[in-house]
C-alpha cells in the first residue's frame, strides 16, 4: 500500500473533494489551446517573465452574533450581525497592503428591521431572503463577494496581475483578473488528461480547458505549486480568467500565472494549507480579520446594545 | 520649530501605559533615539489642570507587524509577505506638571521636548544654581544641581566605572573645573578648593597646563556649556620624595617643574600620632596587636623631644630616620623592662612580634616619607594654598598609598573642622575607595572618609570618590552621594543592588558605553541621564602639555648638592 500524508492541517478539511475524480458530468472544451491527445505539462513559454507587480486580492467574514428580532406583529426571525472586510495586498519588490475595506451588517429578513448601534460599530440592516441559516450565511458571502469585487475594480489598475482568491464570478472582479481556486470540488477533466495533472511539475501548468457553468465560461488551467509531494494532486490549484480574451491572450497570461505563483507558495510550517494559501493572501487575510476589531469586544457592545434597545 | 514639527508619535496601547513609564509609536516621518526627551499632555481630567507629562527615551525597538515566524523576514524583504516596520519607545517618565500621576492614555501625541520645555522636564528650570555636567549626544547642555552637591541638599560625588574606559578621574576633574570656571559657585569659587589624589600614571600633574591637542570641535562644547576651555589656573602639585634619594627629589619622570616632594617629619610623625596610618587594620578590635598600636602611638606623643629639624630624641637617643624610629620602637616593646610600658600590660610576645613585624615591613616603603635628614623640612609640608592641589600617589606601594591619602585628608579634614564653617568648600578627589574604605572590616583612614561622607555636608568638604566596583565599597559612604556616575561597568558588576538606580536599560548600556561617556543620577530626576563631557582642556600627559609660564622649579636648597659638613 502506498499513501501519502494530505498537507492541509485537518481542520481546514481536504484541498481535494473525491467528486473531482470522478468523471465530469460536463466535460469541459479541452481543446481549445491543444488538442486533447497532445495534452503535457508546459512549462511557460521561453522569455515569459513573472509580472513586476501582482496585486493579490481577498476577503474575510465573521459571524459577530446570532440574533433574534421580534418585528412588530410579534414573529421572532433569525439573523446575524456579521463583519466582513475584502483588501489587496502589492507584491512589487515589497508586499504591502494597498487597500482595505470593512463593513458590517444586520442579516435579517425582518421587515422593519433596523439598523443596530453599538457603542464601538454599526451593524447596518443588509437584504436576506429568507431567515434559515444557510441563507443568511449565503447572503453574507454575496455581500463580502460584492466588497471584493469592489476593491478589486478600486486597485486593479495598479497592477499588471490581479489574483483574485476563489473562483471568478460573473460580471464581478475586474476584467483581467485571475481566479486562484485552492479546493478541487467538481471534477473537469475526463480520466486521460487528468493524468496530465499528476504528471504536473512544480512550476508547470495544464493545458488551458474551457469551463461552463451557469452559462459563463472561462479559460481554466491547473498549476502545481512547489513543496508538496506525495499525491497525483498535491499542490495543485486551479486558476481562470473570463473567456472574453483571445486563447493565445489566455495563454499568456496563463504563462505570466504558472511563472509568478511558485514564489508566493506557503510552506507547511508556515501556513496549515501550505502550499496552495500564498503567502501574500494569508497575511492579508490576517490583517484584514485584525482590521474586523476585536471580536469579544463587539460582542460585549452587541450585548450592551441589545440590553439597552 | 512648531509644535507639530515636533511630534514624534503616539502613545501606543498594546504596552501599559503607567505614569511611570510608557511606549511612544513612532510616526512614520520621525524618529526616536535613546536619550531623547520627550512631552505630552493630558487634559482630560475633570475639574483639574492639564497635566503636562515628560520623560527620557530609554530604550527604543523596532519589529515586523504581521510576521510571526523569524524566516518571514525574507518573505517580507522579498516582497512575499505583507508586514509593517513599527517603532516603538519606551519613555521613562521624569516629571508631572502639576503634580498628578496618572498615566498618559494611548492614542496621546507625544512632542520632542526642545528649549524650555526640555529644560522642565529635566527639572533645569527649577534649579537656582546649576552646574554644568556634560552634554547630550546632541550636544545640549546637561546639568546638576549645585545644592546637592554644596551641602545644602546633599553632597558627594561617587563614580564607578572600570578602569581605564570608565574615565572616572577624568570626568572628575572635568566636574571640578566646572564648579570653578562655571560661575555656580558665585564668588564663592576664589576661595574653592580642591585636593586631588594622582593614585595612577601620571595623568593629573599637568592640570596647570593647557591641552594642546584640544580640537575646536572641543572648543565649541566647551562653549555650549557656558565655559571657556583652558587649564586650571591655581595648582601646587606634591610627590613622595624618589627612595634612595638624599636630597628628597620629588619622585616624577614627565612633570620636571613646579613639583615639590612632600614628607613627614618624624617630629610630627610622633606629635601628630600617625603611626595608626601605617596600619590598615589599627581599628579593627579583633586584631590583638592594635592595641599596641595605640599604646606606641601614645607613647611616642610622650617620649619624642624635639631635636630641631624634625628629629626626636626618644629617652636620649637621637632619631632621624623612619628606620631609627622602627628600631628604637622595635626595641622598646620588646625589652622586658620598657615592654610593659610601651606594648601596654599582659601583651603577649605573639602579639609584640606580630606589631614588629608589621611596622618592619613598613619601613622600606615609608622611608622616603617619614625623615628628618633633609633642611627645612617646612617647605615639604602639603599645604592647600593653591585652588587645586595634586597629591601624587602613583608610585607609592599600598601601605604608603594608605598612609598619605590617610595623614593628608586627616589635615585637610581639621583644618576644616576648625575653620567651622562650611563656605568656602573643599572638594577631595580620590579614586579607588575600594582599597581605602572597604566593605569589610574597619581603618583610620576608612572612619575618616565616613565621617567626610556623613558630616562633610555640613563641614564644608565634599567627596568625589570613585572606585572600580561600588559594591566593595563601605555602603554609608557611597549611600551618602548625592551624585551617583557610572561609567563602563563589568556585566557582573552592573547587576549589582548598588546600582539600582539605574533601570535595567541603563546597566545594560553601562556595560557597553565608551569613555568620554557617563550615566549620572541625581536626587531631583528619577531617571539617570546620560552624559558625554568634552576632552580636557587641560593636559592628561606631557606630550599635550603647553607651556605653563607659572609652573617653575623653585630647588627647596640650592646647596644641598655640596656634601654635608
Amino acid at each position: 500500500m502506498r499513501f501519502a500524508i494530505e498537507g492541509w492541517a485537518p481542520e481546514y478539511g481536504a484541498p481535494l473533494d473525491p467528486a473531482a475524480l470522478a468523471d465530469p458530468a460536463t466535460p469541459a472544451d479541452l481543446g481549445v489551446e491543444v488538442p486533447v491527445e497532445a495534452w503535457a505539462p508546459r512549462r511557460p513559454a521561453p522569455g515569459t517573465a513573472a509580472p513586476t507587480s501582482v496585486l493579490f486580492v481577498d476577503g474575510v467574514r465573521r459571524v459577530e452574533a446570532r440574533v433574534w428580532v421580534t418585528a412588530e406583529d410579534g414573529a421572532v426571525h433569525q439573523g446575524i450581525c456579521a463583519s466582513y472586510a475584502s483588501g489587496a495586498v502589492r507584491s512589487d519588490g515589497r508586499a504591502r497592503l494597498v487597500h482595505a475595506r470593512v463593513a458590517r451588517g444586520l442579516f435579517c429578513p425582518a421587515r422593519d428591521a433596523e439598523p443596530v448601534v453599538t457603542r464601538h460599530a454599526t451593524f447596518p440592516v443588509r437584504a436576506v431572503a429568507g431567515d434559515d441559516l444557510e441563507q443568511l450565511s449565503l447572503s453574507l458571502q454575496r455581500c463580502m463577494g460584492d466588497l471584493e469585487a469592489e476593491v478589486a475594480t478600486e486597485v486593479a489598475d495598479a497592477a499588471d496581475l490581479v489574483v483574485v482568491d476563489g473562483p471568478l464570478k460573473r460580471g464581478g472582479a475586474a476584467p483581467r483578473a485571475v481566479g486562484y481556486v485552492k479546493t478541487h470540488h467538481v471534477g473537469y477533466l475526463a480520466a486521460g488528461p487528468e493524468r496530465v495533472v499528476a504528471a504536473l511539475a512544480p512550476g508547470e501548468r495544464t493545458p488551458l480547458f474551457v469551463v461552463i457553468s451557469l452559462s459563463w465560461s472561462r479559460y481554466s488551467w491547473y498549476v502545481r505549486l512547489p513543496g508538496a509531494e506525495g499525491h497525483p494532486w498535491a499542490g495543485v490549484v486551479r486558476c481562470e480568467v473570463a473567456a472574453d480574451a483571445t486563447v493565445a491572450e489566455a495563454a499568456a497570461v496563463a504563462d505570466r500565472v504558472t511563472a509568478a505563483l511558485p514564489r508566493f507558495a506557503s510552506q507547511p510550517h508556515k501556513d496549515p494549507r501550505a502550499p496552495q494559501n500564498l503567502h501574500p493572501i494569508a497575511g492579508l487575510e490576517r490583517e484584514l480579520r485584525r482590521r474586523l476589531g476585536d471580536p469579544a469586544l463587539l460582542y460585549r457592545a452587541l450585548r450592551s446594545a441589545a440590553a439597552a434597545a | 520649530m512648531s509644535d507639530e514639527e515636533q511630534v514624534v508619535g503616539r502613545v501606543i496601547g498594546t504596552e501599559d501605559a503607567t505614569p511611570l513609564e510608557f511606549w511612544v509609536g513612532v510616526g512614520e516621518d520621525a524618529f526616536l533615539q535613546l536619550d531623547d526627551v520627550v512631552a505630552l499632555e493630558r487634559a482630560d481630567l475633570p475639574g483639574r489642570d492639564p497635566v503636562r507629562i515628560y520623560g527620557v527615551v530609554g530604550q527604543v525597538r523596532a519589529r515586523h507587524e504581521g510576521a510571526r515566524f523569524d524566516s518571514d523576514v525574507w518573505l517580507i524583504e522579498d516582497g512575499v509577505l505583507p508586514a509593517e516596520v513599527s517603532e516603538a519607545a519606551q519613555v521613562q517618565a521624569t516629571r508631572f506638571e502639576p503634580e498628578v500621576f496618572v498615566p498618559p492614555l494611548p492614542g496621546q501625541v507625544v512632542r520632542r521636548a526642545s528649549g524650555a520645555e526640555r529644560d522642565q522636564a529635566l527639572f533645569f528650570d527649577g534649579m537656582a544654581k546649576r552646574l554644568p555636567a556634560g552634554l547630550t549626544r546632541d550636544d545640549e547642555p546637561l546639568y546638576v544641581n549645585l545644592e546637592f552637591l554644596d551641602g545644602t541638599r546633599g553632597a558627594h560625588v561617587n563614580i564607578s566605572g572600570i578602569s581605564g574606559v570608565a574615565t572616572k578621574t577624568t570626568y572628575a576633574t572635568f566636574l571640578l573645573y566646572s564648579l570653578f570656571h562655571s560661575g555656580a559657585l558665585g564668588a564663592d569659587a576664589v576661595n574653592t578648593k580642591a585636593l586631588i589624589f594622582n593614585v595612577k600614571g601620571e595623568d593629573l600633574l599637568f592640570l596647570d597646563h593647557p591641552n594642546t591637542v584640544l580640537t575646536s570641535d572641543d572648543h565649541d562644547r566647551y562653549t555650549k556649556l557656558g565655559l571657556t576651555p583652558g587649564p586650571f589656573t591655581s595648582v601646587d602639585v606634591f610627590a613622595p620624595p624618589r627612595r634612595g634619594d638624599a636630597t628628597a627629589k620629588p619622585d616624577v619622570t614627565s612633570r620636571t617643574e613646579g613639583v615639590t616632594s612632600v614628607f613627614w617629619t618624624v617630629q610630627q610623625f610622633c606629635e601628630d600620632e600617625l603611626l595608626p596610618f601605617l596600619f590598615a587594620d589599627a581599628e579593627d578590635d579583633r586584631q590583638q596587636y592594635t592595641m599596641v598600636v595605640h599604646n606606641v602611638t601614645h607613647r611616642l606623643t610622650q617620649h619624642a623631644q624635639p631635636a630641631g629639624d624634625g628629629a626626636v630624641t626618644i629617652d636620649g637617643r637621637l632619631v632621624r630616620t623612619f628606620r631609627d624610629l622602627v628600631e628604637v620602637v622595635s626595641a622598646k616593646v620588646e625589652d622586658e623592662a620598657e615592654g610593659a610600658e610601651w606594648a601596654g600590660r599582659a601583651i603577649g610576645a605573639g602579639t609584640v612580634g606580630a606589631f614588629v613585624r608589621r611596622l618592619n615591613g613598613a619601613v622600606r616603603h615609608l622611608e622616603p616619607l617619614i625623615r628628618a635628614d633633609v633642611a627645612n623640612p617646612e617647605r615639604h609640608r602639603v599645604k592647600f594654598d593653591a585652588q587645586v592641589t595634586v597629591v601624587d600617589l602613583h608610585n607609592l606601594n599600598d601601605r604608603a598609598k594608605r598612609f598619605v591619602v590617610g595623614v593628608v585628608l586627616r589635615k585637610a579634614f581639621e583644618e576644616k573642622e576648625r575653620a567651622g564653617q562650611a563656605k568656602p568648600l573643599q572638594f577631595v578627589v580620590l579614586d579607588e575607595l575600594n582599597k581605602y574604605a572597604p566593605r569589610e572590616g574597619s581603618s583610620p583612614i576608612k572612619e575618616i572618609l565616613l565621617d567626610v561622607a556623613e558630616r562633610g555636608r555640613s563641614l564644608g568638604i565634599i567627596l568625589i570618590g570613585a572606585q572600580q566596583t561600588a559594591s566593595e565599597v563601605e555602603r554609608r559612604i557611597v549611600a551618602n552621594s548625592a551624585i551617583r556616575v557610572v561609567g563602563r561597568l563589568d556585566a557582573a558588576e552592573a547587576t549589582r543592588g548598588e546600582y539600582g538606580f539605574l533601570p535595567q536599560v541603563q546597566r545594560q548600556r553601562a556595560t557597553i558605553i565608551k569613555p568620554g561617556t557617563m550615566l549620572l543620577s541625581q536626587p531631583e530626576i528619577p531617571v539617570p541621564l546620560m552624559v558625554q563631557f568634552p576632552f580636557p582642556a587641560w593636559a592628561t600627559r606631557a606630550a599635550e602639555a603647553g607651556a605653563n609660564p607659572t609652573a617653575t622649579d623653585h630647588p627647596d636648597d640650592p646647596f644641598s648638592t655640596f656634601p654635608k659638613l
